[in-house]
Order: C-alpha cells, then structure tokens, then sequence
C-alpha cells in the first residue's frame, strides 16, 4: 500500500512527526511548528507537487491557531493534510512561497482573516475587506453580531 | 394599447415613453442571478413589459439589485447608481437587502440598503418568483402616472445624509474618489 510507504518515509526522517493513515487515499502529518517547512520541501519531492488550499483554525481555549496544507499528487492522488500549531498571542510563521508560489494568495488570505503574518511572504497587502478597522474578522473573540450592529444599525 | 390609453398618452408623452422603456441594469452580485434569465428570455418574456436589460448603467434607468450586497459591491452600486441618468428607479430584490435577511449577523454585509441609496420598490421573498419582478414593474407604472417615484430626486435632497451613511461603512477613500465630494469626518 502506498499510503503506508509515504507514512514510514516521512516517520523515519522526521521522529517528531505524527502520521496517520484514516482512510485510503488519506494521510494526515501532526508535527511541531519547527520541521514543517523542511517536510513539505521534502514532500513535493516525494511527488507532492500540487499545494490545493491552506486554512487556519482557531483553538481559542488553548491560545493556538492551526495551520492545515492540503498537498495531493497527481500520479496516486493521494490527499496528505500537513498541520502544525503555533502561538495564538504572537502569530509569526515561515511563508511557503519559495516552495509553492501560488501560496502567496493563500497566506495573504489567512493574514487578513486571522492576523497571521508570514515571514518571506512580500504581499501581505489589504485583499478583502473594505475600510476594516477591527481584529481580524475569523478570530472566535470576534463578535461579529455586536459589530453588524454597531456598523449598519445606525441611523 | 387601446383607445383610451391613447388619449392618456398624448396627455404626458414623457410619461408614457417612460413607463413602456424601463431599461434595466440588473445587479446579480449577490444571489437571485437565476431568476434573471428565465425573466428576460422566452419563458416570461420581460420586453412585453418593455423592460431590456441594458449593457451600461449610463444608458438604463431602472435599476434591478438582486440578493445580499455585500460591503465591496455596496461601493460599486453606489457609483452604478450615480452614473444612471435621470429619471432612474432602483428596486431591491429579495429580502437580503431590505433588512440583511440571512446574513444580518454578517461583518461583511450591509443590513439596509435604503440607507445607501434610495429605493423605489422593495420585492420581498428569499427568492421571489420572477412574476414578482413584473408585478414590480406593473406597480411602477402606476406610481410614475401618479408622479410618486421619487427617489432621484430624494438623492439630490438628501445628499448629505446618504454620503454620510456611505462614508461610514466604505471609508473616506472611496468618497473622495467621486468627482465633486468631500469627506465629513477628518
């Protein structure tokens, strides 16, 4: 099975990584924040060349925010979920465009949305949203009826 | 048209030429695009009704908003709205953009549009049937012959209050990007 080759190749380079196999077709990598640049790098070696989406989770109660790549193959299609934790109160993290470049829009996204910032990534420009003063509207601590009352109740 | 319209129509020509050449700019950013095209394609056939949908705003005056508006499309329905010539008619389509509807808890949707531009007709309904769009426009019949459509002129009164309201939720920039406005707040 090539699902479990990929699992013994990525726990014998990398001790701290947690590799699961739920389903066919499905890999799911939990490593610390550290290793995460140097697994995708050798990742789209091992044929990962198609980086389809990166998303952010918010765990408010333990102060982290949950960084998801989905990285699929195009020979196999093998789906790999790559997700790492870092520091919700200070959220600095290593961009992946010099791997990926399309990530750029991605990461772009999530800095607007959480408030992430991305180290080596150029573009981190407003993208969305109009004339937003506010935190980052997909934090959990963000209100988001008290604002839409606040901004389009008035009279 | 039969006889007697005849002679109402020689009465208010300008009226009559209004009422059968509403020249539609619809606006399907949010949802509610689905309902256009049966409207105005064979099935219920809009130019019975004299209602074309038009490729510019410049050239159209009735102005058709369907579903949620969001913050980024509130900016361009205001200046779609400031390009129409008058006399021009904006109906809100759906029930998103009375009141915010679904989305009303959204940070990033507007909950009344009234209060950016002023409409003429709201239509009710998440979504309403496309008969819904003709007996709007039957309804706009009546009120230009009883001279009650008065919204562009509202515009023009009520300008400040309406770009008070703008500068608020799109922020100063985009006021001062239309010729001939200043910003209120400093």
């Amino acid at each position: 099975m090539i699902e479990e080759t990929i699992r013994q190749e990525i726990e014998q380079r990398y001790e701290s990584c947690l590799v699961t196999v739920p389903r066919e077709k499905r890999v799911i990598v939990t490593l610390p924040k550290d290793s995460l640049f140097s697994l995708i790098a050798f990742m789209k070696e091992q044929g990962f060349q198609h980086l389809s989406f990166i998303t952010c989770v918010d765990w408010l109660e333990e102060s982290e925010f949950e960084l998801l790549y989905h990285l699929a193959t195009y020979q196999d299609g093998i789906h790999a979920i790559v997700k790492t934790r870092i520091d919700r109160t200070n959220p600095t993290y290593l961009s992946i465009v010099p791997l990926f470049e399309h990530a750029q829009t991605y990461e772009r996204e999530i800095h607007e949305m959480f408030g992430v910032e991305f180290v080596g990534n150029n573009r981190l420009t407003p993208f969305l949203l109009t004339n937003w003063q506010e935190i980052p509207p997909m934090r959990k601590d963000f209100d988001t009826k008290e604002y839409s009352e606040r901004t389009f109740e008035h009279e | 048209m039969d006889r007697a319209d005849i002679k109402k129509a020689l009465k208010d020509p300008h009226k009559w030429g209004e009422k059968y050449s509403l020249w539609v700019t619809y606006f399907c950013t949010g949802c509610g695009i689905i309902e256009i095209p049966p409207v105005i394609t064979s099935r219920w056939d809009a130019e019975r009704f004299g209602v074309i949908p038009m490729a510019t705003p410049r050239q159209a005056n009735l102005f058709l908003i369907t579903g949620y508006v969001s913050v980024k499309t509130l900016g361009y329905i205001v200046t779609t709205y400031d390009q129409m010539p008058d006399p021009k008619y904006a109906v809100a389509f759906g029930s998103c953009p009375i009141d915010g509807g679904l989305y009303y808890t959204s940070y990033n949707t507007i909950n009344h549009l009234d209060r950016y531009i002023p409409i003429d007709g709201w239509i009710a309904g998440c979504m309403p049937r496309p008969e819904a769009i003709f007996i709007a426009v039957t309804k706009l019949w009546k009120m230009i012959d009883g001279e009650m459509v008065d919204g562009y002129k509202r515009y023009k009164e009520n300008i400040e209050y309406y770009r008070k309201n703008q500068e608020r939720v799109l922020g100063k920039e985009f006021i001062e990007s239309i010729p001939g406005s200043v910003a209120v707040t400093a």
